[in-house]
């Protein structure tokens, strides 16, 4: 019994999955009421109904009382949370006791942080949003309905199943020699192969990583590029996972197994000619697993989701996400990115992501709605005149950096001629004598930019639109032989890895630590962990808990812990040990220096119930954490640690705390390798 | 922001009864529904806004998921929602306060209006939405006033210091309870010094329920009004009419009354004044303990004659000869304690159980089994006493409690069926001897709705009081009020004297620590932090065990845990029967909060074992 909806403000549905379990339960409100023989509403029109007065009980209160639901709860234990981003309200709902509210809380977070990595930043004009998500063309629609439905499941399996997605942080593969041996490999040979080729179509790749399954076996940057964050590689990871996923249920390194899931025909490179509209860089997969289990006559009733096949989109199409990039001149979210998704062999990705040439057009356009909404935001606080334009932005300096933007769009195929209409509106009115200058009047105008902008950028970014024979991506051939040199180097090590990616590290390792049944180690300044794995399924190599129910019981033990342990958190608790049943667990925050000097535990900030989750991938509470921190630290660089251990419950205190104590000084491998 | 907020604001921000049952139609304004709204100066526009937005919205919601909304939270606040009968209540609160906290304060308020008015339907058919409106004003109050945080988070009872107070006072406190509860029409009661519980034999949710009455009859310095009545005694006695759930009243008569007592009460009639004498006093307990003496004594004749009737001969117990001489009676008076409801058998048995220990006490020494399930001497019973109760204002009250137009002729109606029923039990013989016994869960669900209309019986000496919840025909039978004052008032003033004395105790010597140790049983809570500001919300102990509290609450398994802030440690332990809380005050924390063993934070379970030791709280 899961839902997730995405409305606007008039109550339209924008986006909705279901599990098959909440899909019957709407269906048979309406069987009640339909007459025998009569067709069922097709699902979206029911869901929509059924919904729409809360939908507008919120626009209600929001208006009337600038307040809004944040959630519902019912007898039978159904939640609903409900989140408001700008125009686009978000409901999720649980009806089978899995997800709490904060889970439901999260999922909405994650699909937005999703939303905003497939089209930037449209998500910051409601409007084209709008469009965007819920195109008119019905086909369209169900594709695009599809691909994020079929994201939002690949994200939750793997907050279900995956240590690093439910601590929100990546987890690397441990093997020094190798990545370094990688690192080479990727640095010396293949990204500058790449760069250095003719066939990149003025692309540049900025980083490279391997991915075995969800972990990370090695990640190149180039010096020119910016740090990835922590929440864009996550997003990244499960894009990647959602293309290829590595069948967690099986837990079988079976060539066969991974290739049977379905995109087999994702090989067959099929440009189709309908892909010139916005679904071309997002290519989809053909089926969701939630909807292959499901009773024929449901996906009978379902829509017309049910009888659209998803045109195979090439495997050498790249997708474009929207990325934070940080410059010597500031952070600008949401710049365009090629993300190149090669398999090597099941399990086994290389990821490429390159820059576009015209990624100087986002920046521009970045800093235009910058100005605008500052500018916005002064005279919505009541300033008028001299006051709301004084800088920064200086406003004359945006006026004709804008004026030369225009002219600079006006020969090339972007239709820039609305944008013009309008900034000449603008200027009329804020700087000609005749005008009403800068005050409240100005307000629309400035919203009426910001559209015009977001479209200019929406047509640049989203739409591809230029001749089709111009090449815009790294020609394939150029894909296929990354895809080979990457294959070469790994090949004698591929089975390893696909072995070492289920059993990283293990409790076994650590015959040091009497009565330690689990730990997790979260390096939150690199948004990186490390824990021993945890093997439930039956056909997987066993962890020393063994297989079935006791490691699942485990695991159940380590995602209730983590939930509780951020409950505490966000009321400012960084120190937490709980008995429990038979276990006694343990969770720890600490702020080191950069060298590794212990600092005195801060305060931590109280937060309402109802705030972003804590977490890295949808909001990263982390490093807000770490900027609140240190601005007690002068200039100092702060890195914060956790660590969560669960012991049995026999064990006295203080040797547990012993334990606790080693595990945070310093982590190692076996081998005395450090990790982390 | 919340900082400039009162603690009692921050309690409660909004608490309305909407009746949905007038807002049918389009055409129908909102405000035709609202039944109480607070903060009563809320604008009309704004009040209709919410029980507008919020009733349609939970309607919503409450479809999709076919079941009804408990709880839901804006922004700024949290309503705990109830639906009951086209009701609907919202009572909403600031976000810090845990739901599940709101939930039972609603639950609180709603109950309390039940048990002082009845069914909510039928207050609002008989009472104006003014009149109404003052209670729900005073019960809401009452649940946000007095108490410190820390018992808002329990929702315990307030209590007296045990610790500063001498056993024997609470000994001799439960003793008065014990004796008044030998009057047959006494079910259960409390005692109350300066709204504090001293002792109770009720359950903490009925003894809360009780000290509303108290604290306003306190407050208002004996004033009588409303339903109170006052009785011959003066202002110092007063009682109301109050109503039980039904398993409120299993609970009370699921409580043994000295049987001791009861065996040894043979009927005669020449007992001396000075024995009848329901309470003794610490120094005359060694002889009254075996002392034989007689509830009966001075019943009036007619009842006498009966009870010697029973003593006699089991036999006739099973007769329909008793039920016949009630028809004989002038004045057949209500079956006031026949729940409404249609299911003729079921409320038999109801009324049957409710009267076993009235009863028994009365009938004397025979074993329960006897009276169980047979109606007849009750029907006696009842309606003996209730001869002079008339124009009781218990009474008349169930007659509207019943909906009934013309109620002597239906209840006697009722009454004869009552009557053929018994009569052909009785002639099957021994037939009760079968019956499950009265718990057996048989009025779970919808019959817990059932009120049974019930009398509060008060008898205040300055600062104690006495409460008693007592059979409806108790305030007409001057023998046993008579009884039940003249045997308690000296052994309550002398109580009220030395709990005087007592109060208020010597300011405590600082502890370098604070404790909350929960009794989950009896809902009472011992600690050493008191009052504000203090004990306020924002007191990073009282936040802590709100925390530990919540999540001992949700996690059966977990049995004690630390958490520590930048600034606090706090440490929490729980076991069936209670939880408690310890921090220890001041030193300085610093700590790196990186895991190390000699960090004082984990020598708080040492710590409390030790400390705590001194309060009578034993952890292991």
């Amino acid at each position: 019994m899961k839902c997730l909806l995405i409305a606007s403000e008039s109550a339209e549905v924008l986006f909705h999955w279901t599990d098959p379990a909440f899909l019957q339960n709407i269906q048979e409100k309406y069987e009640v009421t339909q007459e025998e023989g009569q067709r069922l509403p097709a699902f979206e029109d029911s869901i929509s109904t059924l919904f729409a007065p809360m939908i507008i009980s919120c626009t209600t209160l929001v208006d009337r009382l600038g307040d809004s639901y944040t959630s519902f709860t019912t007898e039978n234990n159904h939640i609903y949370v409900l989140h408001q981003f700008e125009e686009c309200l978000y409901i999720a709902v649980n009806g089978d006791g899995e997800e709490g509210e904060d889970d439901l809380r999260r999922k909405i977070y994650v699909m937005k942080k999703m939303i905003e990595v497939l089209f930037g930043m449209v998500t910051l004009s409601s409007n084209l949003l709008r469009k965007e998500l819920r195109p008119q063309d019905t086909q369209q629609r169900a594709r695009l309905w599809k691909h994020l439905q079929s994201l939002l499941e690949t994200y939750s399996q793997l907050r279900e199943n995956d240590q690093s997605f439910l601590v929100e942080a990546v987890e690397r593969l441990i093997h020094p020699a190798l990545c370094e041996q990688c690192i080479e490999f990727l640095e010396r040979r293949l990204v500058q192969h790449l760069n250095s080729s003719a066939e990149r179509a003025g692309e540049e790749v900025l980083h490279a990583f391997v991915l075995v399954h969800t972990k990370l076996l090695v990640f190149y940057s180039t010096r020119s590029a910016s740090k990835l964050t922590t929440s864009d590689l996550l997003t990244l990871i499960i894009l990647a996972q959602n293309m290829y996923p590595s069948n967690i249920d099986t837990d079988d390194p079976d060539i066969e197994n991974t290739s049977s899931s379905g995109p087999e025909s994702f090989y067959t490179p099929e440009p189709s000619p309908t892909n010139r509209d916005s679904s071309t860089d997002k290519p989809l997969r053909g089926s969701t697993p939630v909807f292959e289990f499901m009773d024929p006559d449901i996906q009978m009733a379902e829509d017309s989701l049910q009888t659209l096949e998803v045109p195979p989109p090439g495997p050498l199409t790249p997708r474009r996400v929207f990325l934070e990039v940080s410059s010597k001149d500031g952070l600008y979210p949401m710049m365009p990115h090629s993300m190149y998704c090669l398999p090597l062999w099941p399990g086994i990705t290389l990821v490429l992501l390159t820059k576009i040439p015209t990624t100087a057009v986002a920046m521009s356009v970045y800093k235009f709605l910058e100005a605008f909404s500052t500018l916005e935001k002064r005279l919505r606080e009541g300033q008028e005149g001299s006051a709301a334009t004084r800088g920064p932005p200086n406003i004359q300096d945006v006026r004709s950096k804008l004026d030369k933007f225009i002219k600079v769009l006006g020969p090339s195929e972007v239709q820039s001629a609305q944008l013009q209409n309008v900034w000449t509106e603008f200027k009329n009115r804020a700087f000609a004598r005749g005008g009403s200058g800068f005050n409240k009047n100005l307000i629309p105008w400035c919203k009426n930019m910001k559209t015009q902008l977001c479209g200019i950028y929406r047509q640049c970014f989203l739409i591809d639109s230029g001749p089709a024979d111009i090449p815009r991506c790294l020609s394939p051939g150029l894909q296929e032989r990354a895809q080979t040199m990457a294959q070469e180097k790994l090949m004698d090590w591929k089975d390893f890895l696909l072995v070492k990616s289920k059993r990283n590290i293990t409790m076994v390792s650590y015959p040091d630590f009497p009565g330690l049944i689990h730990f997790i180690r979260v390096d939150r300044s690199t948004g990186q962990m490390i824990a021993p794995s945890l093997c439930t399924t039956e056909r997987g190599p066993a962890s020393e808990l063994g297989k079935g129910p006791v490691a699942q019981f485990i695991k159940s033990k380590v995602w209730s812990l983590v939930s509780t342990t951020r409950h505490f958190l966000r009321k400012g608790y960084s120190t937490v040990t709980l008995r429990d049943g038979d276990f006694y667990f343990c969770y720890f925050l600490w702020f080191e220096s950069e060298t590794g000097y212990k600092l005195e535990a801060g305060d931590i900030p109280v937060l309402p119930d109802d705030s972003a989750p804590i977490g890295m991938l949808a909001w990263d509470y982390y490093w807000k954490l770490l900027r609140y921190y240190s601005k007690n630290q002068q200039g100092e660089m702060v890195k914060c640690y956790e660590l969560l251990t669960v012991h049995l419950g026999v064990i006295p205190t203080d040797i547990i705390l012993q334990h606790c104590r080693q595990l945070a000084s310093k982590l190692w491998e076996p081998s005395r390798n450090p990790l982390l | 922001m919340a900082e400039l907020m009162s603690p009692d604001s921050r309690r409660c921000t909004y608490f309305f009864l909407y009746d949905e049952s007038k807002v049918r139609g389009e055409g129908d304004p909102t405000r035709e529904g609202i039944c109480y709204f607070y903060p009563e100066e809320t604008p009309v526009d704004k009040q209709e806004l919410l029980c507008g937005q919020l009733a349609g919205v939970v309607q919503c919601v409450s479809e999709l998921s076919s079941s009804p909304v408990c709880s839901l939270r804006l922004h700024r606040n949290t309503f705990a929602i109830r639906m009951r009968d086209n009701f609907f209540w919202a009572l909403g609160c600031s976000v810090e306060v845990p739901t599940i906290s709101i939930c039972e304060l609603l639950d609180q308020l709603i109950n309390l209006f039940c048990f002082y008015n009845g069914s909510v339907r039928q207050s609002y058919q008989l009472n104006s939405r003014e009149s109404l409106a003052a209670r729900w004003a005073q019960y809401l109050s009452h649940l946000r006033s007095g108490s410190s945080e820390l018992q808002h988070i329990f929702s315990c009872l307030r209590t007296i210091d045990s610790a500063k107070v001498d056993p024997l006072l609470l000994l001799k406190a439960a003793l008065i309870l014990q004796t008044c509860q030998r009057c047959p029409p006494v079910l259960a009661g409390c005692i109350l010094f300066r709204g504090r519980v001293v002792s109770t034999q009720m359950s903490p949710k009925l003894t809360m329920k009780v000290m509303v009455h108290e604290s306003e009859t306190y407050t208002k310095a004996q004033r009588p009004n409303g339903p109170s009545t006052s009785s011959s005694f003066g202002s110092t006695v007063s009682s109301t009419a109050v109503f039980l759930t039904m398993s409120e009243l299993q609970y009370l008569q699921s409580v043994p009354v000295d049987k001791d007592f009861s065996s040894h009460s043979t009927p005669h009639n020449d007992a001396s004044p000075k024995k009848t004498r329901l309470s003794r006093t610490l120094s005359d307990m060694a002889f009254t303990v075996s002392d034989s003496f007689d509830p009966n004594s001075s019943w009036p004749p007619q009842k006498v004659s009966f009870s010697s009737c029973l003593s006699e001969s089991d036999n006739l117990m099973f007769s329909p000869v008793p039920s016949q001489t009630t028809i004989a009676t002038p004045h057949p008076p209500p079956q006031r304690l026949k729940p409404p409801s249609s299911n003729g058998k079921r409320s038999d048995e109801a009324e049957e159980e409710s009267h076993y220990y009235s009863f028994h006490s009365e009938g004397g020494g025979d074993s329960w089994i006897h009276s169980e399930g047979d109606g007849s001497v009750f029907e006696e019973n009842s309606h003996i006493s209730g001869d002079g109760g008339d124009g009781d204002a218990a009474c008349d009250r169930v007659f509207r409690f019943r909906g009934v137009e013309s109620g002597n002729e239906e209840s006697h109606d009722a009454h004869m069926v009552v009557r053929d029923r018994v009569g052909s039990e009785g002639a099957q013989g021994h037939k009760p001897e079968q019956e499950p016994p009265p718990h057996s869960g048989a009025f779970d669900g919808p019959e817990e709705s059932t009120l049974i209309p019930m009398t509060l019986y008060l008898h205040r000496v300055k600062g104690l009081v006495l409460a008693l919840l007592v059979e409806p025909h108790f305030l007409s039978d001057t023998a046993s009020t008579e009884e039940v004052y003249y045997s308690s008032l000296a052994s309550l003033n002398g109580l009220e004297a030395h709990l005087r004395a007592i109060f208020p105790g010597a300011p405590d010597s600082p502890d370098f620590y604070i404790f909350a140790h929960f009794d989950c049983i009896q809902s009472t809570l011992t600690t050493n932090l008191s009052g504000r500001p203090r004990g306020a919300p924002e007191h990073p102990f009282v936040r802590a065990t709100s925390l530990l509290h919540l999540h001992f609450c949700n996690t059966e398994t977990l049995q004690e845990a630390i958490i520590r802030s930048a600034s606090s440690a706090v440490y929490g332990t729980r076991s069936v029967a209670q939880e408690t809380y310890f921090q220890v005050h001041g030193g300085s924390l610093r700590n790196s909060g990186i895991p190390y063993y000699q960090d004082s934070a984990f020598s708080l379970p040492t710590k409390a074992r030790h400390k705590l030791l001194k309060h009578g709280v034993h952890l292991f």
